[in-house]
Parts: C-alpha cells; sequence; structure tokens
C-alpha cells in the first residue's frame, strides 16, 4: 500500500493538470458550440457544412466529421479528437517517469532494496495511472455532460460512456508503448524522445491513412483504432473489435515491458550490446563552444534545439501549406455567427489568417518550448549543478541573464527558420504576404516565450518545486483568455490578462505597440524579479 | 597577515536545532584544517555558506579578506570546491564537464586537467551515468584543483575513493600545500584527518567544540579493544593498565577503550593465553562521547 501511496503521490501534478485541463476543454468546447453554431435548423445546418469544408483540410489533426450540426457530433470532431492525442502524449510522458525516470533518480533501486518485487514494482505504477487516468477522463466526461446540460442540449450518457471508455484504453496503449520504450534505452529523456516520435509517427500513419490509402499499417496506429467508433453519434455503438484490439494492445504492450524490466539490469536496456573497449581520455573536451558564455548553453542543448527547429520548420511549412484552402472556406462561410466571430477577432485577409493560424500555433508550441527550458532550470538548482556552476567565479545574476539571452537566441533562430518556410511556401501558392510584415510579426513572435521564460525564472527561483505546475497553468489559460474572448465577448480587460493577446494581431494591421510594450514589461518585471529573488534564496534549498 | 578564512559568530539556523550556530574559526594562510564531525554535525552547511551557496541567519565569514556572501564571485575565484553531494550532469561526458567549468573559470591549463585525471585515474571520455561514485568524486576532485586554487574548500572528498586513489589523494592535497595553498577538508573520520591536516577543528549538534593541533588530539585518539582469554578474565590486571578505559567483562571476553600507545596491553597480555584480539576505531561520535565523558 505503500508503494502505491508514493506512486499516487507521484503521479498528483499530472493529475491535477489532466484533469482541470480535460474539463475545462469540455466546457469552453460545448459552451462555444452554442455560441457559434446559432440555434436555428438553418443556421446549424450552414454550420456544419462550412466546418466539413475545413475538417477535410484539418484532417492531418482530426478525425472525418460527423453530424456537426449537434453538439455531440462537434464535440466528438473538434475536441475528443484532439484529447484523445493529448491523453496519449501524457501516457508516454507517465511511463517514461515511471519506466526510466525514477530509475534514474534511484528509487528503483531503493525500493527494490526494501523488499519490493520487480513486478510488484511496475505493476503498482500501471495500477495508479489507470487509476489516475480513470479519474481525468470521468472528471472530463460528467463536466462536459453538465454543461451540454446547461447549453440546453443534453449529451447521450451511454455515448459518453463508450467515449470513456474509448479515450482510457487508447491512452493505456499509449502507456504502454511508453514503457516498453523505456526498457530499450537508459534516459529518460531518450525513453520520452523516442516514445512520443513514435506515437507522433502512429498519429500521423493515421491522419496520412484519412485522405489516402497507407494499408493495413494503419491498424498499428491506436488513433485509428479509437476513432472507429462514433459513440456520441451512434447512441453508444462501440466497434467492439477496436476497443478489443486497444485492450489487448495496452495488455501485450505493459505485459512485454514488465517482462523486460524484471530480466534486464537496472540501469542497463532490454537490448544487450556487445562491450566496446576504448583507451581512457585524460584531456578535457577541445570543443570552443563549450568555454563561451551563453554559446555553451545552447551547445550542451544542441540536439534538442536541432530538433525543435526542425519539426517547428516542418509545421510551418505544412500548416502554410493548407492555408489557403482553410481561409477560402472560412471567409465563404454561410454562418452570420462564425463571421461576426471573425470581425471581432479582427480576421480579414490573407495576411491576418496567417497570424491567426500559423502564429498563434507558433506561439503556442514556442511557450511549450519555455516551460521545458524553465523545467531543467529548475532541475539544475535541484540536481546540484547549480551549485557546481556558482562554485566558479560566476554570479548568480549572470546565471539568470544567460539562460534567457540563451532561450533568445535559440527561439529566434527556431523563429527565422519557420517563418522563412512560411514565406516560401505561401508564395509558391500565389498567396500575397507582405514580407516586410511577415518578419515583423515572425520577430515579435520571439517576445512570447521570452515572456513566459521570465515568469518561469522568477517561479523557478521563487518556488523551483511547483514552477513547472505554475507557469504551464498560467500559459493553458493565457491560451483559453485569446482563443474564447471573441467567441464570448469577453471585455478586453479580460483579453489583456492572457500574454498571448498582448502579442496581438500584427499580420492582420496595425502592431499593437501598447501590448508590446506590456509584453517587453513582463520580460523586464519577471528578469528583475528573478534577479533580486536569486540574490535571497539559498541554493539546492 | 590575511587569513585564509575567518569565521565570526557564523549561524545558519533551519529551526529544530538543525544548521550551525555561532561559529568563530581563523584557518591561517597555508594551513591544512580539518574540519571534523559527526552526520549533521554541521560541516556542510557550513562548507557552503563558506561557498556564498547559502546566506548566513546571522554573523559572517570572510575569506582572504572577502565577505563569502556579499563578495562570493570574487571568492571563488581563489577557492576550488568539492561538493559532498555530488551533482548529476547526466549524459554529459567527463571531458565536456571539465571544459564547461574550466570556460567558466577562464584561467585552467589543460595540461593541469590531464595532470590530475591522470594521478586520479579517471577516464574523462565516459558519460558521467557511466561513472561509478568513486570515479564522480574523482571528477569532483578535478574540478577542485584544476585551476591552482588559493584555497580548496573540500567537503568528505574521499567519499567513494579506493586507499590506493585515497593515497594518491593526500598527494595531491600535500602538492596543494607546498604549492602554497591552504586546504579546508571536512570529514567524520579522524583517522582520515591525521594523514594531511595540521590543526582540526571539531563540530557537533551545530557548535564547534573544540579547535587543537592535531598533536594535541593524539590523546583523544582511541580504539576498541576486545580480547578473548583461553582463561578467567585477568579484571583486575586489565583495570590498571594506563589509558585502558571503560572495562567491561563477560565469560572470556574483555572489552574496553585504549588511548595512547598499545604497548602497555600488550606487555600485560604478553603472560596470559589470549585466544583472540580484536582493535577497531571507534566512530568520531563514540571518541568525542569517550573523551568529554573522561574529562574532569
Amino acid at each position: 500500500m505503500t508503494l502505491f501511496r508514493i506512486a499516487l503521490k507521484q503521479q498528483r501534478t499530472g493529475l491535477i493538470a489532466m484533469t482541470l485541463l480535460c474539463a475545462l476543454g469540455g466546457v469552453l468546447n460545448a459552451l462555444g458550440f452554442v455560441q457559434v453554431a446559432g440555434t436555428s435548423q438553418v443556421e446549424r445546418l450552414a454550420f456544419a457544412r462550412s466546418m466539413e469544408v475545413l475538417g477535410a483540410q484539418l484532417s492531418y489533426m482530426l478525425p472525418a466529421p460527423e453530424h456537426l450540426e449537434t453538439l455531440a457530433g462537434y464535440l466528438q470532431w473538434r475536441y475528443f479528437g484532439s484529447l484523445v492525442l493529448i491523453l496519449g502524449i501524457w501516457g508516454v510522458i507517465s511511463s517514461t517517469g515511471s519506466g526510466r525516470g525514477d530509475e534514474e533518480r534511484g528509487l528503483v533501486e531503493q525500493w527494490l532494496a526494501a523488499g519490493a518485487s520487480r513486478t510488484r514494482y511496475v505493476a503498482t505504477r500501471v495500477l495508479v495511472f489507470i487509476a489516475v487516468a480513470t479519474f481525468a477522463i470521468v472528471a472530463a466526461m460528467v463536466v462536459t455532460y453538465v454543461a451540454g446540460v446547461s447549453a440546453g442540449e443534453p449529451l447521450p450518457l451511454a455515448g459518453m460512456a463508450s467515449l470513456g471508455i474509448e479515450l482510457l484504453v487508447t491512452t493505456l496503449a499509449c502507456f504502454g508503448i511508453g514503457l516498453v520504450v523505456a526498457q530499450l534505452v537508459t534516459t529518460r529523456r531518450a525513453a520520452g524522445f523516442g516514445a512520443a516520435g513514435l506515437v507522433m509517427a502512429l498519429f500521423l500513419i493515421n491522419s496520412a491513412g484519412r485522405t489516402s490509402d497507407v494499408g493495413p499499417v494503419r491498424w498499428l496506429s491506436p488513433f485509428y483504432l479509437y476513432e472507429r467508433s462514433k459513440p456520441l453519434t451512434s447512441d453508444g455503438a462501440l466497434e467492439f473489435g477496436s476497443v478489443a484490439a486497444l485492450t489487448v494492445a495496452a495488455l501485450v504492450l505493459i505485459t512485454l515491458a514488465v517482462t523486460a524490466f524484471v530480466r534486464r539490469d537496472l540501469g542497463g536496456t532490454a537490448i544487450t550490446r556487445a562491450s566496446r573497449t576504448s583507451r581512457p581520455s585524460l584531456d578535457p573536451s577541445r570543443d570552443p563552444l563549450l568555454r563561451i558564455p551563453v554559446v555553451a548553453l545552447l551547445r550542451q542543448q544542441w540536439l534538442w534545439l536541432i530538433t525543435w527547429l526542425v519539426a517547428l520548420t516542418a509545421l510551418s511549412a505544412f500548416l502554410a501549406s493548407i492555408i489557403k484552402t482553410v481561409i477560402d472556406t472560412l471567409t465563404t462561410s454561410s454562418t452570420p455567427v462564425m463571421r461576426a466571430y471573425f470581425e471581432r477577432a479582427g480576421l480579414a485577409g490573407y495576411d491576418s489568417f496567417v497570424g491567426a493560424i500559423w502564429l498563434s500555433t507558433l506561439m503556442l508550441i514556442l511557450s511549450a518550448y519555455a516551460i521545458v527550458q524553465v523545467q531543467s532550470w529548475s532541475a539544475d538548482d535541484a540536481e546540484g549543478r547549480l551549485a557546481t556552476t556558482l562554485s566558479a567565479p560566476v554570479s548568480r545574476g549572470r546565471v539568470i541573464v544567460e539562460r534567457l539571452i540563451a532561450l533568445l537566441v535559440a527561439v529566434g533562430i527556431i523563429c527565422a527558420a519557420a517563418g522563412t518556410a512560411v514565406y516560401l511556401v505561401t508564395t509558391s501558392q500565389s498567396i500575397q504576404i507582405d514580407g516586410s510584415k511577415l518578419a515583423l510579426a515572425t520577430a515579435l513572435v520571439v517576445l512570447i516565450p521570452l515572456a513566459f521564460a521570465a515568469i518561469g525564472q522568477l517561479l523557478a527561483v521563487w518556488r523551483p518545486r511547483s514552477a513547472l505546475v505554475l507557469l504551464s497553468t498560467i500559459t493553458v489559460l493565457s491560451y483559453f483568455i485569446v482563443q474564447f474572448t471573441p467567441l464570448f465577448g469577453w471585455p478586453e480587460w479580460v483579453a489583456n490578462l492572457s500574454i498571448f493577446s498582448l502579442y496581438g494581431m500584427p499580420m492582420g494591421g496595425v502592431v499593437n505597440w501598447s501590448g508590446i510594450a506590456g509584453l517587453i514589461g513582463v520580460t523586464i518585471a519577471g528578469t528583475i524579479g528573478a534577479l533580486f529573488a536569486v540574490q535571497r534564496r539559498d541554493v539546492g534549498a | 597577515m590575511t587569513e585564509a578564512i575567518e569565521a565570526q559568530g557564523l549561524t545558519k539556523d533551519y529551526g529544530n536545532g538543525r544548521g550551525i550556530f555561532d561559529l568563530d574559526l581563523t584557518v591561517a594562510d597555508g594551513e591544512v584544517f580539518g574540519f571534523l564531525g559527526p552526520n549533521g554535525a554541521g560541516k556542510t552547511t557550513t562548507i557552503r555558506q563558506l561557498m556564498g551557496l547559502i546566506h548566513p541567519t546571522r554573523g559572517s565569514a570572510r575569506i582572504f579578506g572577502l565577505d563569502c556572501d556579499r563578495d562570493s564571485v570574487a571568492v571563488k575565484r581563489k577557492v576550488g570546491y568539492c561538493p559532498g553531494e555530488l551533482p548529476q550532469f547526466g549524459g554529459w561526458r567527463g571531458a565536456e564537464i571539465v571544459a564547461y567549468v574550466a570556460g567558466l573559470r577562464g584561467d585552467v591549463e589543460n595540461a593541469s586537467i590531464k595532470a590530475l585525471a591522470e594521478r586520479l585515474d579517471l577516464d574523462l571520455g565516459r558519460k558521467y551515468r557511466e561513472y561509478s561514485h568513486g570515479n564522480k568524486q574523482k571528477l569532483a576532485l578535478v574540478l577542485a584543483f584544476m585551476h591552482k586554487p588559493l584555497l580548496v574548500i573540500l567537503d568528505e572528498p574521499t567519499s567513494g575513493l579506493d586507499p590506493l586513489v585515497q593515497q594518491e589523494f593526500y598527494g595531491i592535497v600535500r602538492d596543494a600545500r607546498s604549492a602554497g595553498s591552504t586546504i579546508f577538508v571536512s570529514s567524520h573520520v579522524l583517522s582520515e584527518v591525521e594523514h594531511i591536516c595540521d590543526r582540526v577543528g571539531i563540530v557537533r549538534e551545530g557548535r564547534l567544540a573544540t579547535v587543537s593541533k592535531l598533536e594535541e588530539l593524539v590523546g583523544m585518539r582511541a580504539f576498541h579493544v576486545e580480547i578473548e582469554f583461553a582463561d578467567a578474565v585477568p579484571t583486575e590486571q586489565l583495570k590498571g593498565i594506563p589509558g585502558f578505559e571503560q572495562v567491561r567483562v563477560e565469560d572470556h571476553r574483555a572489552s574496553g577503550i585504549l588511548r595512547g600507545s598499545f604497548e602497555p596491553l600488550m606487555s600485560a597480555l604478553a603472560s596470559r593465553r589470549v585466544i583472540g584480539l580484536v582493535s577497531r576505531e571507534p566512530s568520531l561520535e563514540e571518541i568525542f562521547l569517550t573523551y568529554y565523558e573522561a574529562k574532569p
């Protein structure tokens, strides 16, 4: 029971964050649908037609839409279609933490030394994840159902229950993938990258299968099996074979991982390699980059940086490639409420939609980059690397400033590459984009992750253990505010609470310089706060 | 002449009696000073304050006349540091770690790093996560000594080192001292500091109990001795042996604490049929307790 309690405690942050995210997403999407789609049958059908055309363009991300004139059909497509990927990634993060992260920190060794068997240890971690995933999914279902009732369009109970089961088994299948990958590598980071990459590849195989024939390989994707059932629009009916396949896949993967864990050495992998012999080295690295301030920080994470650079450039090029069709679909929408929504959001012309679609995606992903960086800064303190840095003649203030400059440089490089890709792809599609406007908008987007990083620095210095959760909460709230303010017509002061809102829409017209000044102000205030706080705190405390 | 280390009323109070309290201590330039104490006595807390990593609750410490808290950057130009708790560098190679820290310092010769790695038999080409505890400790020692600092602060530096490497470490300390460095080394083993230290300060329950020259501590050194006799134990004879204290007898076995030379005990046992004799160095806490219990 002690093992179970401790495992539950380790899942606490994920449980709270995912429950809030799932529940909030359900409520906002349900209420947002009622606002946008209108109430009359004519309005609803017009809305559904527009969304179906849009859905075809978003097939890389969302399943094929069905009955979009109803709340149930809309949620099944728009919300639960993307929630399954978020839950899958959560499963991967959790399983690689259980399967490799605890081992890296020496916790597994402690437990095994205390008499827990390997099977019992992993089984407990699996059971705890099943419990917390079930709780988060049930909470999302209940809250979304209540939102539907309050909006005057109750969702089918049987459909909600069936969908909950589907989400759970798909999440567990992704958890199993992460747990197996964790047995094949030696670090949590490698396990996380490997498993997340595999899950994303399976997601994209299914996405590709929506528009072209990818053959039987599509059956390997848990996301394909998930979307074969459409329980919200079919009175709760499940495609039994798919649910059974997902359940069996989860069980097989978890059993495979447990077997590998029982057989392998702690700290080792399930794949044994022939030992290599090499001459011992007594020399320090000759890499000059390691000895240059700021550059050394970038050099330490060059692989990580290149991964972000390639992924975001590719994503930017892809979004730019579909932008014309999406815009044409949306701007010819016959739904009056949707047109009003675009007007309220200041969307008119290709330029502004590039801002709305590409830049809003970019700033959200770059915020995630900033959050990951803040997490590593907190870990520097907890794992003694900060003390090592400060045992050299380096001031605490220099550490704070160097981190921010390194982040600025990294984000600047990523944005430059992504912006160039967007410009090249859009011009190749005969979309007239003002290059100087795009360059300015891309340059200004750098301020978003910088502001989050400055706030994160302050949090990492002030409350290092809670910094990740606090900054993630601020980011999610900022994102929801900016997404739903035009939808619900919230006042401007609410919109200005969001970091994203301060960026404005530089592609749509005049740059909101007061908002930009606000972003710079947040960055300066966060940095000054962090500089002040870091002088006062005890390192490693 | 400026002292290497000077602490005045240095206090870090973590509450519930934990921390270090009212530490007054001076370490002379060129001295090798041992900072002894049982686990949890406040050694690491003191060292982290000297390094400017944690702030004192009250009092102050100076290194070569510079305030450890206010002037910590200038202080660390003169100091090398080996932490008690080793950092985690994950997938970095040893060579990359030393290059990075050397870059932060800016005054490190590659030859110095190579010489230290060679003396400690440390392969810098391996990844940090592949290092054993002992190898991680060796890397920490390389980082502490590589820039030939004026003062080296070492927190339990021999933890995890095998006896041969420990001997090499003592050699490195002696060489650094010959080159003019001051060494401040914490330990919880008296015999360890005997190898290298000029003076020793003993800290207990957060307070500095005594500071003495090493030779003055010889009287404090003690061994726990157990003797098994073939015949009855000569209790009165044992109690009469100089330096043999706290004699306890059970059946054919006798035990006690022996201070000073073994010679009187061995002479007394020469005429007896002894089946076995075991002596071990007691923990510092045991020595400390018996030492102060014995004092009037």
